[in-house]
């Protein structure tokens, strides 16, 4: 892993930032309906001069390149600009909510990478056995059902029927004075049916793509020759074969982090957890441009830093690809 | 004197989509300590699969060791059980492949490889193995040792990387080394170094070999004694020199003929004609009979065993009704 390694990493990353800043400032300016408008609406009715006033104060009525400037450069300097909706400073209102989404994200990524990956081992260990075909078929359901609609069943299974789980939210409001391990652990008691309906998509690809790696890299040579070394079946499923078989996991791990953030955006919503899904939902509803390109900039600005870390990881994982650019 | 590897009587069977097939039938061979047995015949005659067998890496299922016995110091391995198998795996009984650029795990250094399999079979600590990794790939003739250690199998050719698999073999010091056509995938002066580095760890370390080949000059070069295989039995067994000399089997006729005489003026290639049959249309004759000059009604209809008859060993009705 070399210095420059990552410094053109990065480089590259936030190059592409800027690229999602301009294609996003874009795209919502081109949309139809004017901003001035809606503003205007949310505060109750308006005149001309009204709306002359509000496309004055936001800038609306400079040219298209000029309003660009203006916010590429005040991105730069951390300003995402005033929400419509909210009043609030954009950076403030996402800062207040990135924190549960990327723990959200976070936990649902190393549940289906860990539960999938382990299943898939299983399975390829035996091919034609029992756990095999359990993980096609749960890879299959898992891959086929919505979202909301699982997130739905696990409240009505384990939120109302066994009332193990908290319905919704992401912390208890009678635990509000309570110490921080306790907090933490409510915390995490909230995370658990999230993060577990974020994953179970993955988590059901994870589970195939590992089974199927998993069978082919235990076919090779080298794992031959790890038993004519006489290495445990231990030894060799998961030291010589896993390590091999982790190269296309990680990359659809990479790939997936943009999905994975979206369909964050669906189980906030059902299960009313306080991060920036909700708040994408309801700046796109309002209509709220600063708001809407203040959580598209974070998200991609995630799916940049996940790419950067798989790449790291990759190198990590496969000695072939280090010395190279 | 018992001998070092004693093989009875060896059936292995296959299921395959054509029903279950027989990939060995009967195969008998015994190993002396310290000597190189060849073993020879084209693709597909079990050559391979008879070294996987003493190894107990028969991929099961599909394939399945159906009788017989492999007795490697006097111990039954067919019915041993699979901690013991491991135990004896690399320690008493190590395996060279042909494919040294797909048979080291690219994730591992070299070192780390070879230290694996120390730490495996011997009380040493991590640095101890890897330190001794490091002297057996001196051993094999590895220039600066201590750095290729810590390559990659990437970073290496196909001849330093067959090196680091005989420095994993030997690490353990075996007393048996089978080799699995290890020098079908390097070019040919790669080959001639290859063959001359077995040779020494043989004279160094004492381990009896099994070499698996389909060429007669390493056979010349290395074998003390040669069994020929062909669809999966034993044909004919001897001393290196007399099967190279005075072959009898019409098959290990083709194949010492097939040796390319170049100093001869002779540029021509022979060939066998035809194939080896697929397992599952092995009849109840002599497989080789389909291919063979002087085969006849009985060759088709029963199976020859394998009789001196005058000589030495062979599986042959021709030979035996003196037809030949």
């Amino acid at each position: 892993m070399t210095f420059s390694f990552l410094l053109r990493r990065i480089g590259y990353g936030l190059l592409l930032m800027l690229g999602v800043v301009i294609l996003n400032f874009l795209l919502i300016r081109l949309a139809p309906g004017d901003p001035a408008i809606v503003i205007a609406g949310e505060m109750g009715g308006a005149t001309e001069e009204m709306l002359a006033q509000i496309r004055e104060d936001y800038g609306l009525n400079q040219p298209l390149l000029t309003q660009l400037w203006i916010y590429v450069s005040s991105i730069a300097q951390g300003d995402l600009g005033e929400s419509f909706f909210f009043n609030q400073p954009v950076a403030k209102l996402i800062s207040m909510r990135i924190g549960p989404t990327i723990l959200l994200v976070i936990s649902a990524q190393a549940l289906s990478i860990l539960i999938g990956v382990c299943l898939g081992v299983l399975a390829a260990r035996k091919p034609n056995g029992i756990m095999s075909g359990f993980v096609s078929v749960f890879a299959t359901i898992g891959y086929a059902v919505p979202v909301f609609w699982t997130g739905i069943m696990l409240i009505i299974v384990f939120a109302s029927a066994l009332p193990i789980f908290p319905v919704e939210g992401m912390q208890s409001v009678r635990l509000r004075d309570a110490g921080p391990v306790v907090k933490t652990l409510d915390v995490l008691h909230h995370l658990v049916l999230p993060a577990f309906t974020l994953a179970i998509i993955y988590l059901a690809q994870y589970a195939r793509l590992s089974r199927a790696s998993m069978l082919d890299v235990l076919g090779s040579d080298y794992i031959r020759t790890a038993r004519a070394k006489g290495a445990s079946e231990r030894s060799v499923l998961f030291r010589h074969a896993l390590r091999n078989a982790a190269l296309p996991i990680l990359t659809v791990a990479g790939l997936q982090f943009g999905n994975l953030i979206s369909g964050a955006l669906l189980v906030e919503t059902v299960f009313n957890w306080p991060g920036m899904g909700r708040l994408a939902f309801d700046s796109i509803l309002r209509r709220d441009y600063p708001t809407i390109m203040g959580v598209l900039f974070f998200a991609s600005a995630m799916v940049v830093i996940a790419n950067i870390l798989t790449d790291i990881s990759y190198r990590w994982a496969d000695p072939r690809l280090r010395g190279r650019t | 004197m018992t001998a070092l590897l004693d093989i009875s009587d060896l059936h292995v069977t296959f299921n395959t989509r054509h029903g279950r097939v027989t990939a060995l039938d009967s195969v008998s061979l015994h190993v002396n300590a310290g000597e190189t047995l060849g073993v020879v015949g084209e693709s597909g005659c079990g050559k391979s699969i008879t070294a996987l067998s003493v190894m107990g890496l028969i991929p099961a299922p599909p394939g399945k060791i159906a009788g017989g016995s492999i007795k490697l110091n006097g111990e039954e391995l067919t019915t041993a059980s699979p901690a013991r198998l491991r135990a004896l795996r690399g320690a008493e009984a190590a395996m060279i492949f042909q494919e040294p650029m797909t048979s080291l795990n690219p994730v591992f250094t070299v070192g780390e490889q070879i230290a694996e399999a120390i730490m495996l079979h011997q009380k040493a600590s991590h640095d101890q193995a890897f330190k001794q990794a490091i002297a057996l790939l001196d051993r094999v003739g590895i220039p600066s040792p201590d750095t290729r250690a810590r390559d990659y199998p990437h970073q290496l050719s196909g001849g330093m990387r067959q090196r680091v698999m005989i420095a994993m073999a030997v690490s353990c010091r075996p007393k048996l080394l089978i080799a699995d056509e290890p020098t079908t995938a390097l070019d040919v002066t790669v080959q001639a170094q290859i063959f001359d580095l077995l040779n020494e760890i043989q004279r160094d370390f004492g381990a009896a070999i099994i070499l698996i080949t389909h060429d007669m000059g390493a056979i010349a070069e290395m074998a003390d004694r040669v069994a020929v295989m062909y669809a999966g039995r034993v044909i004919e067994s001897a001393r290196a020199d007399d099967v190279l000399d005075h072959p009898q089997h019409p098959y290990a006729h083709g194949l010492i003929d097939c040796i390319p005489n170049v100093g001869k003026g002779d540029t021509s290639l022979k060939e066998i004609p035809g194939v080896v049959p697929p397992l599952h249309l092995l009849g109840d004759g002599c497989a080789f009979a389909a291919r063979c000059a002087h085969a006849d009604a009985r060759c088709t209809r029963e199976k020859p065993v394998l009789t001196d008859h005058g000589h030495h060993p062979v599986a042959c009705h021709a030979i035996e009704e003196a037809r030949l």
